[in-house]
């Protein structure tokens, strides 16, 4: 019995459980993030690594014959030093280099100075434009909607799924 | 005399799409490697575009494909994608290394390297320690006889005033939109103007993806479905002149919605490419086992977000806003020469409606005292491989490479010197 309480009671806090401002920032950093990856799947071959059979990477596959040996040995020379850095790594050092003279940095365009458009995030209708009058904005998370059915399908399917 | 063969080399990203170039009738073999890599030879044989990337296939384990060679796979559903690239920049040379082996083995160009000068694509502002290790692969490891890097938009400049040769223009604005983000670059005769240099952080990867992403919020999961859904992109999107007026006609039912459009997608069995559905059977059922998808507003509000990137929440200005950006760090008199001479490259100007839709919006944003003209080519993906082209015909072409004698005596400073990346 007070298992079950229980359990209505943490049922129902989620259900009204309502985002700060920087929950509701960290939930489209991760959208803007999900729109930058190769892919959403996991790799299929992934069960393949552990067999010998598995095509490995570093290994050059189906391009017929070439590379001999002084190269192959420079290649990985390659790889082991200097060119094995990542994003944040090269970013970093170009600023050392560049300060504040143009760069990666400086090249990339300031925000817009023209008002942020709404669209409802079920449907994709524009909210709150002359022939859109509708703008309705979900209390606990913040997406806009705009209309009674597009606020049930918010709610059934998306609302808070994405918060961590 | 020693007659060089020509490998031209692009670094855009991968480009899922494989064209085949027609007329070109050069000696030189010509590569346009990294995403997109099209070849030419003296027979105008093979002549195309080779996606930058490694791909793995749900139903063939065996194997993975490189470049091109996913022309094999018969199921192209479920592909996993390895790219050399991140956010535009060359970060995995494990990859890449597989694509250029590839590209130069035998089985593709089958390059003599001894007798081959390169010249390799590189996105703006790419860094030190990618343009050092670029020129040490290409002279160490392949031994090229020389190399020239650049910007994509140094041959585009070049390309575009040989094309208006007659009005001697002295200054361009090249737009290259393409799979991971977009520039705006002025160049005054062919040299940028670094401080105006702009870039978007969106690119066609955002666009398939935020596709995909609304696709499978609202109709079915295409999450996996990179490749097809990249193509359904490819076949029904388009820019739209009218954003408001064409939410209003997506909204309407039947006939009076002249936008909708249903699309079936592939199987890889009975259907090998996805298709838009005959409108004729609009009002009918699908036949058998065919998926269908119905894209409507998507059509139009996935390029938008090229023009609006706050659509989607990419606090960033949109392209027309930032080409008057970008000239505003230009010098005033530069600025009615820049602005007639917009010039579009890169995957996402083949868009319908992109050229008109700049125009339009430059145009109501720009002092009208002054002329917009906008130019975009019919293949704006190889615009600046045909710039390369021209350049490697051109007699100074030699002055301008570093060659591997000058690299063994000189090393890298006479790179750094000698070339504008
Ligand atoms: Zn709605
Ligand atoms: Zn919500």
């Amino acid at each position: 019995m007070a298992e079950k309480r229980e359990s209505i009671r943490i049922k129902d806090s989620q259900s009204r459980r309502v985002l700060d401002s920087a929950a509701r920032r960290r939930r489209q950093r991760k959208a803007l993030e999900a729109l930058e990856a190769d892919n959403f799947q996991d790799d299929p071959h992934a069960d393949l690594r552990m067999s010998k059979k598995a095509p490995k990477f570093e290994e050059t596959i189906d391009t017929g014959p070439q590379v001999g040996r002084k190269k192959k040995k420079r290649r990985s020379d390659i790889f082991k030093e200097r060119f094995r850095k990542n994003f944040a790594a090269l970013l970093e050092e170009e600023q050392m280099m560049t300060g504040d003279l143009p760069g990666y940095q400086t090249a990339c365009v300031p925000p817009s100075h023209f008002p942020e458009r709404h669209f409802c995030s079920v449907c994709g209708y524009p909210c709150k434009f002359h022939t859109f009058p509708s703008n309705y904005t979900c209390v606990q998370c913040g997406s806009r909607y705009c209309s009674v059915r597009c606020l049930g399908t918010h709610q059934d399917t998306r609302c808070l799924k994405w918060t961590a | 005399m020693q007659k060089h063969k020509v490998k031209l080399a692009h670094s855009l990203k991968r480009k899922a799409l494989l064209q085949e170039i027609n007329g070109l009738e050069k000696k030189a073999k010509v590569t346009n490697k990294a995403s997109s890599s099209l070849e030419d030879d003296a027979n105008g044989r093979k002549k195309k575009s080779v996606p930058n990337c490694v791909i793995k296939a749900k139903t063939v384990r065996n194997r993975i494909f490189i470049g091109d060679q996913i022309e094999d796979c018969k199921d192209l559903s479920g592909l996993y994608y390895l790219l050399a690239f991140q956010k535009g920049y060359l970060i995995n040379w494990e990859i890449e290394r597989q694509v250029w082996d590839y590209i130069f083995g035998k089985s593709y160009l089958d390059v003599d390297f001894d007798d081959t000068s390169i010249i390799i694509t590189e996105p703006y502002f790419n860094f030190p320690s990618i343009q050092e290790a670029v020129s040490e692969i290409l002279f160490e490891d392949y031994q090229f006889h020389s190399v020239f890097r650049c910007n994509s938009g140094f041959l585009t400049q070049s390309k575009y005033y040989n094309e208006c040769k007659n009005s001697s223009e002295l200054c361009c604005l090249v737009i290259d939109s393409g799979y991971s983000f977009t520039h705006v670059t002025p160049y005054y005769l062919d040299k940028k103007i670094k401080q105006g240099i702009k870039r978007i952080n969106v690119g066609g990867k955002i666009l398939t993806n935020h596709l995909k992403e609304i696709v499978s919020y609202r109709q079915l999961m295409v999450m996996d479905e990179t490749y097809v859904m990249n193509q359904v992109k490819e076949d029904v999107c388009f820019v739209s002149l009218d954003f408001f007026k064409d939410m209003e006609i997506a909204k309407k039912h039947s006939t009076a919605n002249t936008i909708v459009r249903d699309y079936v997608l592939p199987d890889y069995t009975h259907i090998k490419r996805g298709h838009i559905r005959d409108p004729e059977d609009a009002g009918t059922k699908p036949t058998g086992s065919e998926q269908i998808i119905r894209l409507n507003n998507e059509r139009f509000s996935v390029p938008e977000v090229l023009f609006h990137p706050s659509d989607i929440g990419i606090q960033e200005m949109g392209l027309a806003e930032t080409v008057v950006h970008s000239i505003s760090c230009t010098p005033e008199e530069m600025h009615p020469h820049l602005y007639n001479n917009i010039v579009v490259t890169g995957g996402n100007g083949l868009l319908p409606g992109f050229k008109e839709r700049l125009y339009n919006d430059v145009r109501a944003m720009a002092p009208c005292e002054l002329d917009v003209r906008v130019t975009c080519s019919d293949n704006p993906v190889n615009y600046p491989w045909q710039g390369g082209v021209l350049m490697s015909e051109h007699s100074d072409f030699n002055k301008q490479l570093v060659t591997k004698a000058e690299y063994e005596e000189y090393g890298y400073n006479l790179c750094m010197e000698r070339f504008d990346v």
